[in-house]
């Protein structure tokens, strides 16, 4: 949900670009999104479930972003997912405390586990780490089937409480909507705002060339190390929307092929822009739905769409923006 | 229950599941070498590759020995087509070449799923009865997979050891560019390299189909091993995949005697990080800097 008339972060791609002239163009744009924001409430609760899911998909995306922009791609990223829905839940089951405090307590444990796993595997680089942390989610996956005492193995955990703030009950896809839009936009807003800041600018560098950014005195472990717990926390935080909106666990929701599709969305929107996150969910949640007649041919044009949009549009989706923006300039 | 016995069956089986992951890793490691592309899809050609052998001895009543070789020759053919096909812009593309393989191994997965349908299929066994070695009894058809797998291992080592495209394609795995300034067509040994890489997950596929069961969704397990295999054994490495995957085919089945089979892989999984940890670069591998 690309929402608010903010201006474009000012890089010097887009510097020339964010004149008075372009205003207009901005103020369509916004005013399209939050169009397509408050769409959903009016078209149905089919629509409304699409939403969600592309609203809890952008804050999952996002995290995985953040990571990727510090220079290190997590083929993983179903692993905090997993952890923080598993852990926010156990946690009421455990000790009887709210929703609130035992989904923060869970983020916290997410984070803890990402510090001191990054401490570790960010030493690895480039395919090494994207095969590394594959099998850490492999390993998380596993031992939710094995903890069956506990997690209740395959058949997961069901009937989970829905979301509670503040004596406000999330219990219907309008109320839970909401929750997840200002959970989306809050996201990106985090994004826009790191990446204007010092901490986003030396991730940038980290990812540019590690070696540069070494001798410049940052320090590029710690860099990544934040961004990847940073990145795990928003992974988790989706993990606790999924728990609370869908009402039910599994390890099997956090296989594989959720770390696939969240890579295909971050890749498919665009791996180098703040938007691409957003505008990789919004095209690949609602996608497979298109392709609903046989479950075989759904996929296959997803594979082929895959295939397609990186063969032709490389940069990913966000990279139209750029696209029409620069042919626009040289008018 | 004797000790002995046991171990003995439990070693034989994880030769079997030890050369499986062998084959299927060394293909990988070999298309990984040659075009720095981590293949997503190489479980799905394992699973073509068992498909084919299917239809050639079921329907067409193909013998054992020329269904592997027919099923080898069409994936050499097939895996250079969809090279040439879809994957030549990727070339040395690490990211963007990896997620493509995975939409290929969407399409294929779904293929496959159309036309033989979800449900399992079997092939005959390719031996009947068994024989015994100082008192462990094993079934034939088991040490006639062992010994097809073993003289394809010696076939592809002469064919990389002692012919002209063999060396070429070492050399391109070694250093694509330096091959180039050297005199190797480069561009020819993508398809080939790639080719021969898909050609083992097929003979794989083809050889352990008489053992297990066939069906569309058969390749996702022997892939995870793949890359297990290939991280303790290097990337890019062909003895460290052969190594850790025999390796890691014993352990399991040892592990198997004495856990059960989900605790042995995540003592896997478990083992491969910190091995990962302790050598960046795989057991044998000499990675990239």
């Amino acid at each position: 949900m690309n929402t608010r008339a903010q201006p474009l972060p000012v890089t010097p791609a887009n510097r020339e670009t964010s004149r008075a002239g372009f205003r207009p163009v901005l103020f369509a744009v916004a005013m399209a999104a939050v169009a397509l924001a408050v769409w959903p409430w009016l078209a149905g609760q089919f629509v409304l479930h699409l939403a969600i899911m592309a609203c809890i998909n952008i804050v999952i995306v996002n995290g995985l972003s953040l990571i990727d922009r510090s220079g290190q791609l997590s083929f993983g990223h179903s692993a905090p997912v997993a952890l923080g829905a598993y852990a926010s839940v156990l946690l009421v089951t455990w000790t009887g405390m709210g929703v609130v405090p035992s989904a923060l307590l869970g983020l916290v444990f997410v984070a803890l586990l990402a510090a001191l796993l990054g401490w570790v595997i960010l030493r690895l680089k480039g395919v090494y780490f994207v095969l590394v942390t594959f099998a850490f989610a492999e390993l998380v996956r596993l031992v939710l089937l094995d903890a069956a005492p506990i997690t209740g193995g395959a058949s997961g955990i069901a009937g989970i409480a829905p979301m509670q703030i503040a004596g406000w009950l999330f219990d219907s896809r309008e109320r839970f909507y909401l929750l997840a839009l200002v959970m989306a936009v809050a996201s990106l807003g985090l994004m826009i705002w790191l990446f204007q800041r010092p901490l986003g600018h030396a991730m940038e560098a980290v990812a540019a060339n590690p070696a540069l950014a070494e001798s410049t005195g940052i320090n590029v472990l710690r860099i990544q190390i934040v961004a990847y717990v940073i990145g795990s926390v928003l992974a988790g935080m989706g993990g606790v929307l999924i728990a609370r909106y869908v009402g039910f666990i599994s390890p099997e929701s956090f296989g594989t092929s959720a770390s696939v599709a969240f890579i295909t969305m971050l890749v498919i929107g665009g791996r180098k822009s703040v938007y691409g996150p957003v505008l990789g969910a919004l095209v690949l949640t609602p996608l497979p739905e298109l392709f609903r007649g046989a479950v075989q041919t759904q996929h296959m044009f997803y594979g082929a769409a895959l295939i397609l949009i990186l063969r032709f549009l490389p940069g990913g989706i966000a990279s139209l923006v750029g696209m029409l923006r620069s042919s626009r300039s040289s008018q | 229950m004797n000790w002995y016995l046991l171990l003995g069956q439990a070693t034989v089986n994880g030769l079997v599941v030890g050369l499986l992951y062998l084959l299927m890793a060394v293909g990988f490691t070999l298309v990984f070498g040659v075009m720095r592309m981590v293949n997503f899809a190489h479980g799905e050609f394992y699973m073509l590759g068992a498909f084919a052998a299917y239809v050639l001895m079921v329907h067409l009543g193909a013998p054992f020995l020329l269904a592997v070789v027919l099923t080898v020759v069409i994936a050499i053919v097939f895996g250079s087509l969809v090279e040439w096909l879809v994957l030549k812009p990727f070339r040395k593309d690490e990211l963007n070449g990896m997620i493509v393989t995975i939409g290929l191994a969407m399409i294929l997965q779904n293929v496959a799923l159309m036309v033989f349908g979800p449900d399992p299929v079997s092939v005959p066994a390719i031996a009947t009865g068994a024989s015994s070695f100082l008192g462990v009894t094993v079934a034939n058809s088991r040490l006639y997979v062992i010994a097809f797998a073993v003289a394809v291992l010696v076939l592809l080592y002469v064919f990389l050891r002692h012919s002209a495209v063999g060396r070429g394609l070492r050399a391109v795995v070694e250093d694509a560019d330096i091959a180039a300034l050297q005199g190797v067509k480069a561009r020819l040994y993508y398809p080939l390299g790639f080719g021969i890489g898909i050609g083992l997950a097929a003979i794989a596929g083809a050889l352990m189909a008489p053992l297990f069961s066939v069906s569309p969704f058969m390749g996702q397990a022997p892939l995870l091993k793949a890359f297990m295999v290939v991280i303790l054994g290097g990337l890019g490495s062909i003895p460290g995949a052969a190594l850790a995957g025999l390796c890691l085919g014993l352990l399991e089945s040892y592990t198997a005697l004495f856990l059960e089979s989900s605790t042995a892989d995540m003592l896997i999984f478990i083992l491969v990080i910190v091995g990962m940890l302790a050598f960046p670069r795989g057991l044998i591998g000499k990675g990239e800097a």
